[in-house]
């Protein structure tokens, strides 16, 4: 056979070095050409995550049993002989920026899949890679700051099971830079700085929101095939809605991760809430903020678990025999005494506040006429269980006062409650909340409850006395919710709103916290929803197609109605035809629809419903083994057959 | 260690005492005792008393009588726990003489082994922490020590649980009355009813409370306490607590896709398929979060303290109630929050057309459960329609009490197959259960010796008998299994035994009261009474007169399954045993014995009296028999005749 020369680049040894040329016949096989390749470059060193890569066609010849004949090569052939793996700048749902080694030759499914198990997140199929937004203006010093996480020296390795080493996995254990890593991945980040969150691309509409899909990465290409290069920025981010088999023991990264992704898109805005909600959302990020600052990095690690949930049993334990002893002791439980001022708004009569002797004990409030009243009937007892407690508190004027609405037959009873500091409000404040919850004094979360309400106070104080410095105590209020409320509310007006909902989460732990923020998020009514600008076969007019993990929706662009919703239980099948890029469905009861994509590809509408179809395939016996051949069957297209 | 035992039981005894003190004359001349304790409890009880006098002048002669006996077996409860830990012999002295009469010769271990049936009719609650620790440290006396140290602080603690006397409606008019504690859950209250009404038990049924003031009807939800919201009643309340069916309290998990889908046409929602159904429900009850139905409408809604009524645009979401103020979008960020659910409950309103000229009768009210009257801090909504209302309501009650709904709904499931199952069972078991098994312990046998001839008037069987009555009687669960580790039919059984000698006496004296108030404690309330059955409160006792024992039993057995099926593994082993005992009593029993309602007393001894009763009670209606099982033997039959009945009343 007649023998040929095939030009190759090798990349290791510059952008200068001229090709090689090897001669070759066409029946040598890929693997034969590696070899003689590597003898002529004369360079001692690891090859073995080199292959070579076809410039004209975007492809990888990864077969090496395969002849140049079967690849189609021939003499014209650019060829590059290139690592495989290479660095990448991944954006992550944080904000922050990682540098790391990723497969480039892979499908972009497996190359997440291998991302995923460095960085520790389980369940890589929810995630997936998508081209930046552009940021419009460049800054260089912003550039560098952002370089802040390098994981490119650590292996790859294949193993799945990974050792745990001083409470993260062993990886992360080399040194304090790749700690330094772990922790930003397991620690949710503090809240971002106002300006920051409005300097931020935010979708004002649905039509924004379809923007995003039309930068998803084909999961059944690789990232070389996309034009991805070595360094390019990617972001990696949940893809689909569906969380599966969540476990706060397991998922550190995975959780913190998938919390600051929930956060982020509640402050720009994709989702859209209420502003009730908002303050709920608010509330939990300065919490979880707060415990995340003082959570050690151990703390996260098995032994300190244990440590926990044994300090966890003996307190229950603790309590369980103060059951035993609480009778006797209720005959001396602690109570409150203070002059405090009352008020009580009434129709037609505008008097002020008036000072009594008031003794708060078990879930009452008496009030005496003066202290020396105080063994005779109370002027009047206010039962505190069910009653609704709001704050009304303004540190810069000095007023700290409890509002209490006590249900009556009648109504609610309005009540206001002045105290003189700070420190007699906190515990007045905290008795009153847990009193309203039915509890006294005695209960072990007073101690705590009293703090937390001084903790806020005091952030708040920073917010009225120097706005403008922050400390790592003080939070702007308006960092915890998207710019609209900045412009709404004044950072003043905005903190007992949110500290009003704050009450209500105070006692969380961090877990528990971002649980409930990911929660109150997977029940917003938007929830879940990906939206692509499409157009119906036949129709001239653009409309939005909602793909959510169980259902199709279509809306009507000019209002933003919901006009029909198609549930995938309902799916006969669906089809993607590639020539004129449609897709076609075809539901229960001879309901067909079919539609092309104006925006995204059609590839990314097939890989969202056949990902939904096929993450719902999932059951929790089966957890750890993922289906990698089902996956690219139901999102492959026809290139996957 | 003996003194000290003995300073405990006489310790213990004085509390008993002093408990029954305010039912019966105290009788027993109070022991000494360490000052310390008996004084708090004293103060305890006289609280509870308090309480317990308020509900009672309202009562009627018949309701007390019901009461009295809710509370004797809350006091032998009490004691049986206590009898438990120690010997016979010490504990016999003071126990018998309580409340009980001449059998008293059975002294300690009859008394002890009535209090059983009795705990278990008693709220769960205090027993159990006692029996689990007991079993496993019976071994030392240290622990035993310590153990009764323990139940004496039960004891003291329990004296504090407030308790309070709930007469709940029936459909039919009648009512039954009932000792509500305050741990007991509606579910548990609900058990008891089922107890006492012999009603299907499916999944519909619901204890509501209704407001006349208001208009308004609320069901309680199945884990919700049932004391906590009736405390928050006013002195001169006329609201009223109602046992009825209510399709729409789990429609949603029947059928989730007219809530879930009810934008879908009707067709398309009459045609879902049952694995659809579970699709739904799967997605929106199991899922992180769960989800509440997506509900938007144009509803009214009476501004505060204004009469007229606005149209608005509301949506519903987890957080609350919501609607969109004039002029703006539907956008969640322009949406303007009416109420959250954490405070305010959803109530059914009536005929707001008239009351508050209402656009139309379906109205619902969102109030602070403590809110009894008109006031501004109501959130009136109206709806065009009853089936808009309904999704409203459901929906906000799916917002406010989330996966707890489906797991109640599941609950409720549970103990309605359980009861089905049961009833098969029990026809099985009358055809072995001709033999009582005496097996319990020592003391059962004592008891049973005995009476057993007594008791047998006819077929030895009745021995059986006694001990249903007195779980008829009271309503809760069967704590008692725990006590009695070993062998679980052994509680069952132990108890019937002991208890005709002495529960007999307790019973009977219990049972008549009701009837005549004065006949308190007549010991053979039969007797008295015979002739003339007072019929007023047919409604309550007729039933038990009519169908003599088998009824009894049923319901018996019915009252010691409805705790198994929730928890059928621990509690599942020990009814079953009981109740086909008395089943099979019951079948061979059903000619002679006419036994009255109450506990097993009647049987043997007042067949005659029932009889005569007997014709009042079968007129009631005539309804549901689910529970009539199929078994082909005469047994069966009567079976079903019986619970028919019962159903009936």
């Amino acid at each position: 056979m007649a023998a040929w020369d095939l030009t190759v680049t090798v990349e290791d040894l510059g952008p200068d070095a001229p090709p090689f040329k090897i001669s070759v016949t066409s029946d040598l096989h890929i693997g034969g050409v590696i070899l003689k390749l590597v003898e002529q470059t004369n360079q001692m060193k690891d090859w073995s995550d080199h292959a070579l890569w076809w410039e004209q066609k975007q492809q990888w010849l990864l077969r090496t049993g395969w002849t140049l004949d079967k690849c189609g090569v021939h003499a014209d052939a650019r060829l590059v002989f290139t690592p495989q793996h290479k660095p990448l700048r991944l954006g992550l749902p944080n904000g922050a920026t990682l540098k790391m080694r990723a497969c480039f030759s892979s499908t972009v499914f497996r190359t997440v899949v291998g991302i995923c198990r460095v960085l520790n997140i389980r369940h890589p199929e929810e995630l997936s890679l998508l081209r930046p937004v552009e940021e419009k203006k460049k800054k260089k010093d912003k550039d560098s700051s952002e370089e802040l996480y390098d994981l490119t020296d650590v292996p790859l390795t294949a193993g799945s099971v990974q050792a745990l080493y001083n409470g993260m996995p062993a990886h992360f254990a080399d040194s304090p830079k790749t700690e330094a890593v772990y922790k930003m991945l397991s620690v949710s980040l503090p809240s971002p700085a106002p300006e920051a969150i409005a300097k931020l691309y935010r979708p004002a509409s649905v039509v924004d929101k379809t923007h995003i899909h039309t930068r998803w990465l084909d999961s059944s290409r690789s990232l070389m095939q996309q034009g991805i290069l070595e360094n390019d920025r990617l972001w990696l981010r949940f893809k689909y809605y569906t969380f599966h088999d969540m476990d706060p023991k397991y998922d550190v990264v995975r959780l913190t991760q998938l919390y600051e992704q929930a956060r982020w898109a509640i402050l720009l805005e994709d989702i859209d809430c209420t502003e009730e909600e908002m303050m709920l959302f608010g509330a939990l990020q300065y919490h979880i903020g707060k415990l995340s600052l003082s959570q050690d990095m151990v703390s996260s690690c098995q032994g300190m678990d244990d440590l926990e949930s044994a300090l966890k049993s003996l307190e229950v334990k603790m309590v369980g025999d103060g059951n035993s002893t609480d009778i006797l002791d209720n005959m001396t439980a602690p109570e409150l005494n203070d002059y405090l001022k009352i008020f009580r708004p009434k129709r037609l009569t505008l008097k002020g506040y008036k000072q009594y002797w008031c003794n708060f004990q078990d879930t009452s409030i008496s009030y005496y006429k003066s202290k020396e009243d105080r063994y005779g009937e109370p002027m009047q007892q206010l039962n505190l269980k069910g009653c609704e407690v709001a704050p009304d508190v303004s540190v810069a004027g000095q007023k700290f006062c409890i509002k209490l609405l006590i249900p009556a037959p009648e109504g609610m009873n309005e009540i206001y409650v002045r105290c003189e500091n700070e420190k007699q409000y906190s515990q007045w404040m905290a008795a009153c909340k847990l009193a309203s919850k039915g509890l006294t004094l005695l209960d072990s979360s007073y101690q705590s409850e009293v703090k937390n309400i001084q903790t806020f106070l005091s952030m708040q104080r920073c917010n009225s006395a120097a706005p403008a410095a922050q400390t790592d105590d003080s939070i702007n209020t308006h960092s915890l919710v998207s710019p609209r409320y900045h412009k709404k509310y004044k950072p003043k007006q905005l903190t007992p709103r949110i500290l009003e909902a704050f009450q209500n989460v105070a006692q969380l732990s961090l877990t528990s916290a971002i649980l409930r923020f990911l929660q109150i998020w997977q029940a917003l009514p938007d929830f879940g929803i990906s939206y692509f600008m499409i157009r119906f076969k036949g129709s001239r007019k653009d409309e939005v197609m909602g793909i959510a993990n169980n259902r199709l929706i279509r809306i009507d662009l000019g209002v933003g109605d919901v006009v029909k919703t198609w549930r995938y239980n309902n799916m006969r099948q669906w089809n993607v035809n590639w020539d004129i890029r449609q897709v076609a469905i075809e539901f229960d009861g001879n309901i067909n629809i079919a539609f092309s994509c104006v925006t995204a590809d059609c590839k990314v509408v097939h890989e969202y419903i056949g990902g939904y179809i096929f993450l719902s395939t999932r059951s929790r016996q089966q957890s750890d083994t993922l289906n990698e051949e089902l996956f690219h069957k139901l999102t492959g297209g026809h290139e996957a057959l | 260690m003996d003194d000290i035992d003995a300073m405990f039981s006489d310790m213990l005894q004085e509390m008993d005492l002093l408990t029954q003190s305010l039912g019966e004359e105290a009788e027993s001349a109070p022991l000494p005792k360490p000052a310390s304790i008996p004084a708090p409890q004293e103060m305890n009880f006289s609280i509870g008393f308090t309480d317990l006098n308020a509900s009672l002048h309202e009562m009627e002669d018949n309701d007390l009588d019901a009461l009295m006996a809710d509370l004797v077996a809350d006091i032998s409860a009490t004691e049986e726990k206590f009898a438990t830990d120690r010997d016979t012999s010490k504990g016999s002295a003071p126990f018998a003489p309580i409340p009980i009469q001449p059998q008293s010769n059975f002294g300690l271990p009859a008394s002890t082994d009535t209090s059983k049936p009795a705990t278990s009719s008693n709220s769960i609650a205090a027993p159990p922490p006692l029996p689990a620790s007991k079993p496993s440290k019976e071994e030392q006396e240290e622990q035993i020590k310590a153990d009764k140290i323990k139940l004496a602080l039960e004891k003291l603690k329990e004296a504090k649980v407030k308790k309070l006397v709930v007469k709940v409606e029936i459909m039919d008019g009648s009512s039954k009355t009932l000792m509500v504690d305050e741990r007991q859950t509606v579910r548990e209250v609900m058990d008891n009813l089922f107890e006492k009404t012999h009603c299907d038990c499916n999944v519909d049924w619901c204890v509501c409370e209704t407001n006349p003031d208001l208009q308004t009807e609320r069901g309680f939800e199945d884990h919700e306490n049932l004391v906590e919201p009736l405390s928050t009643w006013t002195r001169d309340t006329e609201n009223k607590v109602v046992f009825l069916e209510k399709k729409d309290k789990y429609e949603v998990f029947r059928n989730p896709q007219l809530f879930y889908l009810w934008k879908k046409d009707k067709k398309s929602q009459m045609d879902m398929k049952e694995k659809d159904k579970e699709q739904l429900l799967e997605e929106n009850f199991c899922g992180a979060s769960i989800i509440v139905p997506d509900l938007e409408a144009i509803l009214y809604m009476k501004e505060d303290g204004k009469k007229s009524w606005k149209q608005r645009y509301f949506l519903l979401r987890a957080s609350g109630l919501y609607y969109s103020p004039k002029g703006k979008t539907k956008a969640s960020r322009d949406l303007v929050c009416l109420v959250q659910f954490d405070n305010v409950n959803v109530y059914y309103c009536k005929e707001y057309r008239n009351k508050y000229k209402a656009p139309t009768d379906h109205c619902f009210i969102l109030k602070h459960p403590q809110i009894q009257k008109e006031s501004q801090y109501i959130k009136y909504l109206c709806c065009d329609d009853e089936v808009t209302m309904t999704l409203w309501v459901t929906g906000i009650r799916i917002a406010k009490y989330g996966k707890q709904l489906y797991e109640n709904y599941k609950a409720a499931v549970r103990k309605a197959a359980g009861t089905a199952t049961w009833a098969n069972r029990t026809i099985q078991a009358s055809s072995s259960a001709s033999t009582p098994s005496p097996t319990p312990k020592a003391k059962a046998a004592n008891g049973h010796a005995p009476q057993l001839p007594k008791d047998t008037k006819g077929p030895g069987n009745q021995t059986s008998f006694p001990p249903p009555p007195p779980s008829m009687e009271t309503l809760p669960p069967p704590p008692p299994d725990p006590m009695l580790p070993p062998p679980p039919p052994d509680p069952m059984l132990p108890p019937p035994p002991p208890a005709p000698p002495a529960s007999t006496a307790k019973v009977n004296k219990f049972p008549p009261p009701p009837r005549f108030p004065q006949s308190s404690f007549p010991p053979p309330p039969m007797d008295d009474l015979p002739p003339p059955p007072p019929p007023p409160e047919e409604a309550e006792l007729p039933p038990d007169f009519l169908p003599p024992p088998p009824p009894s039993f049923a319901p018996y057995g019915g009252d010691s399954l409805p705790p198994p099926p929730p928890d059928p593994i621990t509690s599942l082993p020990p009814p079953p045993p009981g109740p086909q005992n008395f089943a099979s009593a019951g079948g061979a029993p059903p000619p002679p014995p006419p036994p009255p309602p109450p506990p097993a007393p009647a049987p043997a001894a007042h067949p005659s009296g029932s009889v005569r009763k007997m014709p009042p009670a079968p007129p009631k209606r005539t309804t549901p028999q689910q529970t009539a099982p199929p078994g082909g033997e005469l047994m069966s039959e009567l079976m079903t005749a019986m619970l028919k009945k019962r159903s009936q009343q």
